[in-house]
């Protein structure tokens, strides 16, 4: 018994203060895409090669829009990998959680 | 006034309510709906001291008639579509749907096929959404604080104090 309270008293609180304190994912943590839209030139190559299909490009009469949906993102980074401009990114953020589905969308547009 | 604003207001009352009903605890039914169990894992690892729910008064119970809020995890299969139907009815009123995981928002995954629902929202209202594939424990946590306004309401006490 004296063994598991030593080792009880050794071991000390583990658990994670973490409402309360931000807790930053480790490195390398796929967490939220983000589109930087100042280098993006709307190839569509993400859009092609997502997996569950939650980015797609709308070429409109006037302008071109690249949209992204969190909701059904399986944060695999393929998008980061095959965009030849490096426009799409993986943060560390995961906080997503929303009570719509239009709050989890993120979206980037030029006039043509 | 026009009776769209009566109902409004009257649709917030509503849910300060229930935020007051469910303030201080909350009983959580996990439902399977063909998970590939990572979200399960990340459930599972909710209860462990390290995360540790029970703390904010989140409990995970094993009957849907305890329970106050549902957190449905895997696109709705066509074997799971009744089982969930099932559920969701056992539930006493009023009740909270989670979606937690890419497959419960959208499909993930799964995408839209025949055996694949793509989605809870397509069966059940949904009250808040959790994607992640699979969502962190954090991320989890985060998502039922949302749900319940409590992150909010925290934050201001925080200020309060400061």
């Amino acid at each position: 018994m004296f063994d598991i309270l030593k080792k009880t008293l050794k071991t000390g609180t583990v658990t994670v203060n973490y409402p309360k304190k931000p807790d930053i994912a480790p490195a390398g943590f796929r967490g939220r895409p983000e589109i930087l839209s100042d280098k993006c030139t709307y190839c569509g190559e993400c859009a092609s090669v997502c997996p569950p299909g939650v980015i797609w490009l709308e070429e409109g009469m006037s302008e071109k829009t690249l949209t992204l949906s969190y909701c059904g993102c399986i944060f695999c980074g393929r998008c980061e990998e095959v965009c030849p401009e490096g426009s799409i990114r993986l943060t560390q953020d995961y906080e997503l959680a929303s009570k719509t589905k239009d709050a989890l969308l993120t979206s980037t547009s030029r006039k043509l | 006034m026009t009776v769209e604003t009566e109902i409004e207001i009257m649709g917030q009352h509503l849910n300060e309510r229930i935020k007051k009903i469910f303030g201080r605890s909350l009983h959580i039914r996990e439902v399977d709906a063909g998970s590939c169990n990572g979200c399960e894992v990340e459930v599972n690892a909710l209860s462990n001291p390290i995360y540790d729910i029970e703390r904010f008064g989140l409990h995970i119970v094993a009957s849907p008639r305890h329970a106050d809020m549902l957190l449905v995890t895997g696109p709705v299969t066509r074997n799971m579509e009744l089982a969930l139907l099932k559920t969701y009815n056992a539930t006493p009123e009023p009740k909270l749907v989670a979606a937690m995981g890419s497959c419960a928002c959208n499909g993930g995954i799964f995408g839209n096929t025949y055996a694949s629902g793509g989605g809870v929202d397509k069966f059940l209202p949904v009250d808040v959404y959790i994607p992640g594939c699979p969502p962190r424990p954090q991320a989890v946590i985060f998502g039922l604080m949302v749900a319940l306004d409590k992150f909010d309401q925290k934050i201001k006490r925080m200020e309060v104090k400061a």
